[in-house]
């Protein structure tokens, strides 16, 4: 008998839906809030919230598995799916149709940020010291160039529906909303908290402008 | 060939009903329908479907089911079959039940049952204002699982062109039409059901029919020697609300709920309806039918309607409509009980019947002769279990069921009996044709590889003659005009001189047939050659139609010709020598006309005679009276 | 009742594998036609506006009343019923297309096996023992139960939720939503409960409920106001649940 377990394909589907809440969304809440202390000051952030992380055990292992396999697990599985959409979006002038395209190609967008992003940031740091050593500087050279601005509020404001979108969708996947009605609530709500993770975002961002 | 197997001609209800039957007993089923079978008529059907289970504390009966379904057919129905069919009814509902037919229930979670035209209790079963869907995929549902596991195979867009019968004259398979390809292939059978439906289109586009109940498979069957039984009997629905393409059916459940029909008292009033009192309405079935009001029998009501419009001239605007008013009663109620009629009325004529009255009209519905069928009478009155003879149609071999059969509805069908009909005799003859196939002694010879040769050949010969033909006519105005031939010849109400005008137009539309010029049409998918040969098979059955009602000098049922009519004098009851004296014109009448009508095919024309009526279970000593 | 001209382009398409092409009629009809009544008036006169003689359009209908589900195309770009397609409420001119996603046969005529095919594949149906009266009552449904159910019963196949699902179609094996919301009907039946668990694992698999993403567009186009993304959501329950079984569960 063909039970769930024999055949991936359901479990990996529930997996990439899984990573993209935890630990991936999680991730994403976390790192905008540390980053939205860019506000505190360069002391702060480089001391308080940077150094403070890096004084993590193991935290090459955290980052490993913690955060990029399972990141890129869910980005090249979201590539897979994203081969199945045929979007007419002309034709069904649906929001929920428009929301569906959109958390598609959100997701490739995202990927192309995140590669530009931890290119300029994480990676970079291995053989530029300085740049780990003073990252508050370092973002402050960066987004201080108004194109590279531009990209990453772009990029944030994409990573931030994504997340909040992806939650809706999550919750009928997994069947917490069932009812029109509930989706229609819990959408409500994934709307409110989009909205918020997106001013703690760009506060963030506004934090480097000084 | 160790394996005997069958062929089932049709995906209503009857047919479905009959492939798992037989498939359960270990024999493969070869299903050919002419599109998904799940698309087949039976999903129109709205109101219910009758069995007894007494559930409404108003001590309903299966004896009174079989006495309502025998005097509403005015005794024309065999009383074994209906008799089996009644006490078989509860069964059914159970087993559809299993199936997964959601089936309408009460606060307790029960069954819950309303009420329909032509009776006084509560007998009729329903899902939602969409019943027969709801059997249908009960039973198509069955079938695909048969299918999944082999026992089932299935030809959809295929269509049966004619049988293929051995030298004795036995059945033994069929040729039909692939109808993308237009290949012409034989497929062979040690039995054949026909379960092709009604022949509505005949009155087209007067009738609440599908496109497809053209009655063409039962005029082949027909045109090779079977008989064909009480074709005359047409019923016509009451109330059916009139389209260019087609006139929808507004289900007799609408009255059963509490609607009223009327018209304004006085002629030509075109004040809008829900202005005009009440003093001013004349709500013409309650008068005329004080005990059954507006759930009166189908035929009375479609006649009253008649009467109403075109001797009284009362109709809407002096034109063919009547009022069916819902809108005194309470909206929710109504909503709930009839949701999805009242969405086919909103969505097709663009009026909301909770706040405007619906216009509406008869229209032809329910064919209830169709091809002859045996049964087997068992020592109880009913028919007897498993006998080869139930559902065999004269050509041995080949058997019939639903509503291209003429049993169980006599001159007149009672409302949702037919859905009850069409299951059960699809059970029945798939019982038959079981122990038909049981009853084989070794093998038989094999059907002369030349006669088969022979019959494509002559099929393809006959879509040859089309694709060649020349001329100027076109089949879909030809069948317009049979349409209207019939409903204003062979309607509602018909008479002698009429009738015989129509068997020569009948004549005059088959010769224009001969004239279709389709050109150079691409072959492919051609409708227009498969319609065109159902039309020339249409004309033939309305000619057995015409021919049956203008042999029938009488008022039965459904069929109703004035100059014939018996009349109950008016005031009398029972008792009353009038009224006695009424009684034995009526069982005069009996002795000469309560016969079977039978048409076999000749080159001719129907060459008609009669058969005696079983009736030995209830003797018609009462005649109907719906006062 | 006034006649007026109504103006129609069809795609027309003479076999499976050959290419398309628009053709375009002006015909009189009534306020009151719907799009099948006017092809039906077509086929007497089938002339195009340059006065070229053709086939008559193929297409698809029976019950002229949107039960059966046989005639639905693309409406102005829209998949639904055409038996129940007013032409007062369309603009013109009408444009019809066959329905997308499924293999045209002919003109307008398509091919729906693969409903067919997906209903096979989920097993929808309950397994009875065979259609003999067993003599028991019908288990008790509660009103509420049955009001839920009933809306899925009335699917009628027509394929409008699939043409306009952007998951489905030629490029992929998903399943499409109708026969997903039949899935969620046979698994709330008193006895289809009993192969929940073989239907959740049909479901489970290539081509099943996870390749949905949640577009949505086939509730909205349902003709039948079949509440399909319900259907989903209750379907993504009882799987979650199924997995853990599956993982955790005695087998
Ligand atoms: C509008 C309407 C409402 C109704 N409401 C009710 C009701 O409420 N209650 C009730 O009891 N009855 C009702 N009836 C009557 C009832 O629906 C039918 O009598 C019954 O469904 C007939 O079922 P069937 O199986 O005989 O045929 P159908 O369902 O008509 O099936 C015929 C089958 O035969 C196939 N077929 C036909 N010709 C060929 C061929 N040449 N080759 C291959 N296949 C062929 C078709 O493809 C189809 O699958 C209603 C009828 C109408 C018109
Ligand atoms: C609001 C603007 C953002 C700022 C200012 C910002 C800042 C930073 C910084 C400074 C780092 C380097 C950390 C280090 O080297 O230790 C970093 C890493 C990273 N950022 Fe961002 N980020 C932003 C938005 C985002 C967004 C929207 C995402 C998308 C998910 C993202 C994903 C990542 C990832 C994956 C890393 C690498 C993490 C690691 O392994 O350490 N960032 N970001
Ligand atoms: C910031 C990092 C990301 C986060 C927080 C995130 C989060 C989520 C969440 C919560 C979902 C919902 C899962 C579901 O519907 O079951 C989701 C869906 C999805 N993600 Fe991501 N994701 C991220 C990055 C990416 C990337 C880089 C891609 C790659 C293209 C991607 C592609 C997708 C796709 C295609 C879906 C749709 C799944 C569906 O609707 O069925 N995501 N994501
Ligand atoms: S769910 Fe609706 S749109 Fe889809 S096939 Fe069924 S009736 Fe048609
Ligand atoms: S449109 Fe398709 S993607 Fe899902 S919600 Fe409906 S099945
Ligand atoms: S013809 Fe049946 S749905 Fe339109």
């Amino acid at each position: 008998m063909s039970t769930s377990i024999d055949n991936p394909h359901f479990l990996l589907r529930r997996v990439h839906s899984l990573l993209g809440l935890i630990p991936v969304g999680a991730f994403l809440i976390f790192h905008l809030w540390e980053n939205s202390q860019s506000r505190l000051g360069a002391e702060h952030y480089n001391e308080q919230v940077v150094a403070a992380l890096k004084g993590m055990n193991y935290l090459p292992l955290l980052e490993i598995f913690v955060i990029a396999l399972p990141l890129l697990f869910h980005a090249g599985y979201g590539l897979v799916i994203s081969a199945q959409m045929r979007s007419e979006l002309l034709r069904y002038r649906y929001p929920r149709n428009h929301l569906y395209w959109m958390q598609r190609i959100s997701g490739i967008g995202i990927l192309f940020f995140l590669l530009l992003h931890v290119g300029m940031t994480r990676i970079q740091g291995f053989w530029d010291p300085a740049v780990a050593e003073d990252l508050y500087t370092h973002m402050q050279a960066l987004l201080s160039q108004p194109w590279l601005l531009g990209v990453y509020v772009v990029g944030l404001l994409l990573s931030v529906f994504h997340f909040a979108n992806g939650l809706s969708s999550m919750a009928i996947a997994w069947g917490v909303t069932t009812s029109v009605r509930a989706q229609r609530l819990f959408g409500g709500f994934c709307v409110l908290f989009g909205l918020l993770l997106a001013a703690l975002g760009l506060h963030g961002l506004m934090g480097f402008l000084r | 060939m160790s394996q005997p197997s069958v062929i089932v001609v049709g995906g209503g209800l009857g047919g479905l009903w009959a492939t798992v039957r037989i498939a359960d007993a270990g024999f493969t089923v070869t299903l050919l329908s002419l599109f998904e079978v799940k698309r087949s008529h039976s999903v129109c059907a709205q109101g219910g479907v009758n069995a007894v289970l007494d559930t409404k504390g108003q001590h309903d009966s299966v004896r009174q089911h079989i006495i309502d379904t025998i005097k509403g057919g005015e005794y024309l129905a065999n009383q074994p079959p209906v008799k089996s069919m009644c006490e078989d009814a509860p069964g059914l509902i159970r087993t559809f039940e299993r199936m997964g037919v959601t089936f309408s229930r009460t606060p307790e979670g029960l069954l819950d049952q309303r009420l329909f035209g032509g009776v006084k209790n509560k007998r009729t079963c329903f899902a939602g204002a969409s019943t027969g869907q709801q059997l249908l995929y009960g039973v198509d549902q069955q079938v695909r699982r048969l299918e999944s596991e082999g026992r089932v195979i299935k030809h959809e867009w295929w269509e049966f062109l004619s049988l293929l019968r051995d030298e004795a004259g036995v059945c033994r398979g069929i040729v039909a039409m692939d109808l993308r390809s237009l290949e012409v292939r034989a497929f062979m059978a040690d039995a054949v059901v026909m379960a092709t439906g009604g022949m509505g289109q005949l009155y087209a586009p007067k009738t609440t029919t599908s496109t497809n109940s053209t009655g063409a498979a039962a005029s082949r069957c027909y045109q090779q020697g079977a008989w064909l039984a009480n074709a005359e009997f047409f019923q016509f629905h009451p109330t059916a609300m009139i389209g260019h393409d087609k006139t929808r059916l507004m289900s007799e459940a609408a009255r059963g709920e509490g609607g009223r029909i009327w018209v304004p008292r006085t002629p030509g009033d075109r004040r809008p309806p829900r202005t005009i009192p009440e003093v001013e309405r004349f709500y013409f079935l309650e008068e005329f039918f004080p005990t059954y009001g507006n759930t009166v029998a189908r035929d009375e009501a479609a006649r009253a309607i008649w009467t109403v419009t075109q001797e009284m001239g009362l109709g809407l605007g002096g034109g063919d409509r009547v009022y069916l008013d819902l809108t005194h009663l309470d909206q929710a109620f109504i909503s709930t009980r009839l949701g999805a009629i009242l969405e086919i009325y909103r969505k097709f004529a663009g009026v909301d019947p909770v706040t405007e009255p619906m216009e509406i009209f008869p229209a032809a519905h329910y064919g209830m002769g169709g091809l002859w069928v045996d049964f087997e009478r068992a020592a109880d009155g009913g028919i007897a279990n498993g006998s080869v003879r139930n559902h065999a149609t004269n050509i041995p071999g080949l058997y019939a069921c639903g509503e291209c059969d003429y049993a169980y509805h006599g001159a007149n069908r009672l409302g949702a009996n037919s859905l009850l009909s069409a299951s059960y005799s699809g059970r029945v003859a798939g019982e038959s044709v079981v122990s038909y196939l049981k009853g084989f002694a070794g093998t038989r010879p094999g059907v002369r590889e030349d006669l088969i040769a022979d019959e494509v050949a002559r099929q393809q010969g006959l879509n040859r003659a089309i694709q060649e033909g020349q001329g100027s006519e076109c089949p879909y105005r030809i069948h317009q005009d049979l349409g209207a031939l019939m409903t204003a010849k062979v309607g509602v109400v018909r008479a002698n001189p009429q009738l015989e005008s129509a068997l020569s137009e009948l004549r005059q539309l088959a010769e224009r047939l001969d004239r279709v010029d389709f050109g150079a049409a691409n072959p492919w998918a051609h409708q227009g050659l498969v319609f065109a040969r159902q039309l020339r098979d249409m004309i033939t059955l309305a000619k057995v139609v015409a021919q049956g009602a203008l042999a029938r000098d009488e008022c039965r049922g459904a069929h109703y010709k004035p100059a014939f009519a018996l009349p109950i004098p008016a005031g009398t009851f029972p008792g009353d020598p009038a009224f006695e004296a009424y009684r034995a014109r009526w069982q005069e009448n009996n002795h000469q006309w309560l016969k079977t009508t039978i048409a076999e095919h000749h080159d001719d024309g129907p060459r008609i005679h009669y058969q005696e009526v079983d009736l030995s279970l209830f003797p018609p000593t009462d005649p109907r009276d719906y006062r | 009742m006034t006649e007026q001209s109504i103006h129609l382009r069809v795609r027309r398409q003479d076999r499976p594998d050959s290419p398309s092409y628009w053709q375009e009629f002006k015909l009189p009809g009534h306020p009151d036609h719907n799009v099948v009544s006017l092809l039906m008036a077509l086929r007497e006169h089938p002339v195009t506006t340059t006065g070229e003689r053709v086939d008559p359009v193929v297409w698809d209908h029976n019950c002229m009343e949107e039960v059966c589900g046989s005639c639905a195309m693309l409406i102005n770009g829209v998949p639904r019923p055409s038996c129940s397609a007013l032409v007062a409420s369309l603009t013109q001119p009408i444009r019809l297309e066959p329905l997308p996603k499924f293999p045209v046969v002919r003109d307008l005529l398509v091919d729906r096996t693969r409903i067919d095919e997906g209903l096979k594949q989920v097993k929808a149906w309950v397994r009875i023992d065979g259609l003999w009266d067993i003599h028991e009552g019908a288990p008790r449904i509660g009103p509420n139960e049955w009001a839920a159910n009933y809306l899925y019963s009335r699917c009628m196949s027509c394929g409008c939720c699939m043409a306009a699902c952007p998951q489905f179609g030629p490029h992929s094996d998903f399943l499409g939503p109708a026969p997903l919301a039949q899935v969620r009907l046979m698994n709330a039946h008193p006895t289809g409960r009993y192969d929940a668990r073989e239907r959740l694992h049909a479901i489970m698999g290539d081509g099943g409920l996870s390749d949905c993403g949640q577009a949505q567009n086939c509730v909205r186009v349902c003709p039948k106001e079949i509440p399909l993304t319900t259907a989903i959501g209750e379907l993504g329950r009882q799987t979650t649940v199924q997995m853990f079984k599956d993982l955790f569960g005695p087998s």
